[in-house]
């Protein structure tokens, strides 16, 4: 009894404004987590055949809202209608049965299944004998109108995460969603595969299936969406249609600087250039279209009114703090992730290091680390040689880290933060053996009063405190050892809101400009470009570049070498 | 010389047998990403139901059906405890297994006589294939239920094969549950089923060791045989063909503490005794294989409830 896959759709009935149904809902959906209210009386409306765009800044309440149509989560109260229908799905599965796909931000494919595995996964649970010749024939549809390929035969972790999306995303349209959901679905592509993804939601869109693009990232917005909501603080800030070069006839639409406004809360002009950077008010990457235009000159404002400390240290003549050269790293399975990268950071620098995640940060991060042992080449701190050494002499030679996963790397979850912030030198508060907790507390204190680390108490866990706020820990800790002379921040305004954002910057450039050097690895090209000297990119394994940037096309520069051409 | 490898074999594959079906079962339960260490328990439940229920209808048939029915018991325990209640899967399984034990030896003072032998199945012997020498009397000379237990195993190794959408489907809640859930796939309910099958292989295995072997209960009688089907697991790398391997080499060197002193090898009986156990050691250090466990072995799932 083979499965029967539904043949390849009719193109749905365009909904034509008011007399129908909105193809998804949301009335007054409020969503609470503990004494946190992650949504709070959301309203929503989204119609067939547009490319709606739900924007906000981490922890809006993006995902939640997402989660909650997806059948991941019930709301705690209020209604969702699908079609017009009450529609409460208790699983991903009741959701997809009723036409609600979602193209998730970390994937849903099981790595170690091929392409065709993971497609049958979800239809052929129940059946003996999946039906392969029905996922052929509905995937050479879909080849057809939206020109999407896969190769059936690989094995989903092999894949590079653009051609993973992309499986990701025909595996959401296999049933031919009502509803397609995509969560922050750009994080992770460089900006080629940004064009191709963004065209994939219009053509989507054209079929009829509403689209639900949720981002942080303004450009994109305004490339493809016809609608947009703000969320903020999980509430609606704000919504209506956008603003296009290419639609005249819908004057008075939402413009990049309205929703900038709507999304932190306050006029955009008042913004750190840092802060526009970070909500993407600038493009990504070479933009094919007209309608890009405003926003690509906003970006260029921001590169060039930039403002960046000049300290004196700086020049050229200074030796480095320090030398990576001929690095190389192999993973357990003997595959090299970093090969052959020469790196120099001089006092008071900032050296950025951009690029698609996974072309070896990760493990360049953890070799300067310590925490993994490099196959080749050397490390050296100030003249002294630390390839070999512990995480431990490195810390006493200055060497600071922010690594990437704060979680399981930057902090002890479970401990206070005074321990925290004080864990890698406890023996300097001994008294009589035992640790002087009165000093402790002080000296804590006193590190959390200078980094604004805003915790109820000091002796509450860490992991009692917000995002931002415990990567201002880490910072505290790693940004006041004594000696320090060069700190590693990986992904360091990872998942942190504006604020934050703008606090770690800042904790940065004080750091650069009292002499020490500075090493940032971050996908956020546009941060690094305003707050970075030199922008090296990464690229499978190798460190392309480095681009000066001040030099008026840094961007576009940086952008070719993502995409793997030589500089 | 003959004659001894072929008493060594045909005991090789007796110890074997009851090793590979309850390791074909653990290996569904490991692969959906559910540790069961309660194979042992299982097993020993299911020898002992076995030889109660034949007791007492005097059919092997109806003691089979006991057995199984057994096993499944202390799956659907061990299923509630680790997939439902998310319970620590190896302290639970050990629990059970200790369980097991107390309440079987108790179990048997109550309701069986000591030494009584029970009705259990004949040995039939395939015609020609049987006369095979040295291999014929191993394989071919064995219980009506022996047979249809291989034939089980096979069977389910087939469609737990990643050509069926069900073990596609095991594959995936084993290895990464999260994604297989979003993909709409029935997470819980496939690990359940999962551990329902081990538990009735295990059951099964009891059986075979109860009523096609020994023909009766003793206290402790699987004696380790349950740890033993868990390591061959391990050490068959999570594939079935290996798993059958494992399993035969640990058959044949539970054997060899009862042919090697026939032949008068002046080996220590303890150390004999010793030799599966140092073998399923090596084994699990990763001596025999290096190939990764299912992603989502021994992890609980619950779907995401809060923010990332």
């Amino acid at each position: 009894m083979p499965t029967t896959l539904p043949p390849a759709p009719a193109a749905h009935d365009v909904q034509d404004g008011a007399t129908a149904a909105p193809a998804l809902a949301l009335r007054n959906v409020t969503r609470v987590f503990g004494a946190h209210t992650a949504l709070d009386g959301v309203d929503l409306e989204i119609a067939g055949g547009e490319v709606h765009c739900v924007l906000g800044e981490n922890g809006a309440g993006k995902s939640t809202l997402c989660n909650i149509v997806f059948g991941s989560m019930p709301p705690t109260s209020g209604q969702v209608l699908l079609g017009g229908e009450r529609f409460a799905p208790a699983s991903p599965a009741d959701a997809l049965a009723r036409g609600v796909a979602m193209v998730h931000q970390h994937f849903s494919l099981v790595p170690t299944l091929t392409v065709e595995e993971n497609m049958l996964l979800g239809r052929g649970v129940r059946r003996l004998r999946p039906d392969r010749a029905g996922l052929a024939a509905r995937l050479a549809a879909i080849a057809e109108t939206l020109g999407l390929r896969v190769d059936l035969d690989a094995r989903a972790e092999d894949l590079s995460v653009g051609a993973r999306q992309r499986v990701e995303i025909v595996k959401a349209l296999l049933d031919d969603p009502r509803i397609l959901l995509l969560d922050e679905p750009t994080a992770v592509l460089g900006p080629e595969e940004v064009d191709s993804l963004l065209a994939t939601c219009r053509r989507v869109a054209a079929a009829g299936t509403a689209v639900v693009l949720v981002t942080h990232k303004l450009g994109e917005v305004m490339r493809v969406g016809d609608r947009a909501t703000v969320l903020r603080g999980g509430r609606v800030a704000g919504s209506g249609p956008l603003a296009r070069d290419d639609a005249p006839d819908r004057p008075g639409g939402l413009g990049a600087a309205d929703l900038v406004g709507l999304m932190v809360g306050r006029d955009a002009s008042s913004l750190d250039p840092v802060l526009a950077a970070s909500v993407g008010v600038v493009g990504q990457g070479p933009a094919p279209q007209g309608r890009q235009e405003a926003a690509r000159t906003a970006d260029r404002t921001v590169a060039q009114t930039s403002v960046r400390d000049t300290t004196d240290g700086r020049d050229a003549g200074t030796p480095p703090v320090l030398v990576v050269s001929g690095l190389c790293v192999d993973d357990a399975d003997g595959a090299r992730r970093v090969d052959d990268v020469d790196l120099a950071v001089r006092p008071g620098e900032i050296v950025g290091i951009a690029g698609v995640e996974g072309n070896g940060q990760s493990e360049l991060v953890a070799a300067l680390s310590g925490a993994l042992r490099p196959s080749r080449g050397t490390v050296r701190l100030g003249g002294t040689d630390i390839t070999g050494a512990g995480p431990r002499r490195r810390t006493a030679l200055g060497l600071g880290v922010v690594p990437e996963d704060r979680h399981h790397e930057g902090v002890v979850t479970g401990l206070s933060v005074t321990t925290n912030l004080l864990l890698g030198r406890l023996r300097r508060f001994r008294r009589f053996g035992l640790l002087d907790r009165r000093a402790m507390q002080a000296s804590a204190a006193d590190l959390a009063r200078r980094f604004d680390v805003r915790t109820a108490s000091l002796d509450a866990p860490v992991s009692s405190l917000s995002g931002g706020n415990q990567q201002k820990a880490v910072l505290a800790r790693e940004l006041s050892l004594d000696p320090l002379r060069c700190v590693v921040a990986a992904q360091p305004t990872r998942g942190l809101d504006l604020g934050a954002v703008d606090d770690v910057v800042g904790h940065l450039r004080a750091a650069a400009s009292a002499g020490v050097g500075v090493l940032v690895v971050s996908s956020e090209l546009s941060e690094l470009l305003v707050l970075c000297d030199r922008v090296h990119v990464a690229y499978r394994g190798g460190l392309r570049g480095p681009v000066p940037t001040d030099a008026p096309d840094a961007r576009d520069r940086v952008a070719h070498l993502m995409t793997g051409a030589a500089a | 010389m003959i004659p001894t490898l072929t008493d060594l074999l045909v005991a090789s594959v007796a110890l074997a047998v009851p090793v590979l079906v309850a390791a074909s079962g653990e290996l569904v339960g490991e692969r959906a990403g559910v540790l069961t260490m309660s194979v042992e328990g299982m097993m020993l439940t299911g020898a002992f139901a076995s030889v109660v229920g034949a007791t007492a209808s005097g059919s092997a048939f109806y003691g089979v059906l006991c057995g199984a029915v057994a096993g499944l018991l202390v799956g659907v325990l061990q299923a509630v405890l680790s997939v439902l209640l998310r319970a620590d899967q190896i302290v639970t399984g050990l629990a059970a297994n200790a369980l097991a034990l107390a309440g079987t030896t108790f179990g048997a003072r109550l309701l069986l006589d000591r030494g009584t032998t029970v009705p259990g199945f004949a040995r039939i012997e395939i015609p020609l294939l049987a006369d095979i020498p040295v291999l014929g009397p191993a394989l071919f000379r064995q219980t009506g239920l022996a047979y249809a237990l291989v034939a089980a195993v096979v069977l389910l190794a087939i469609v737990t094969s990643r050509r069926t959408g069900w073990g596609i489907a095991v594959d995936a809640v084993g290895q990464d549950a999260a994604s297989a859930d979003r993909s709409g796939v029935p997470v819980l309910r496939v690990r359940f089923t999962a551990v329902l099958v081990v538990g009735l292989l295990s059951g099964l295995a009891g059986t075979q060791l109860a009523l096609s072997e020994v023909h009766t209960f003793t206290d402790n009688m699987t004696a380790g045989t349950g740890y033993l089907a868990v390591v061959a697991v391990i050490a068959g790398s999570w594939r079935p063909v290996g798993v059958a391997v494992a399993a035969v080499v640990f058959g044949l060197a539970q054997a060899l503490q009862f042919t090697l002193p026939a032949l008068g090898v002046d080996v220590p009986f303890a150390l004999l005794v010793m030799l599966p156990y140092v073998l399923a050691l090596l084994a699990v250090a990763g001596f025999v294989s290096h190939s990764r466990p299912p992603a989502g072995l021994n992890t609980a799932f619950v779907r995401q409830g809060r923010l990332a």
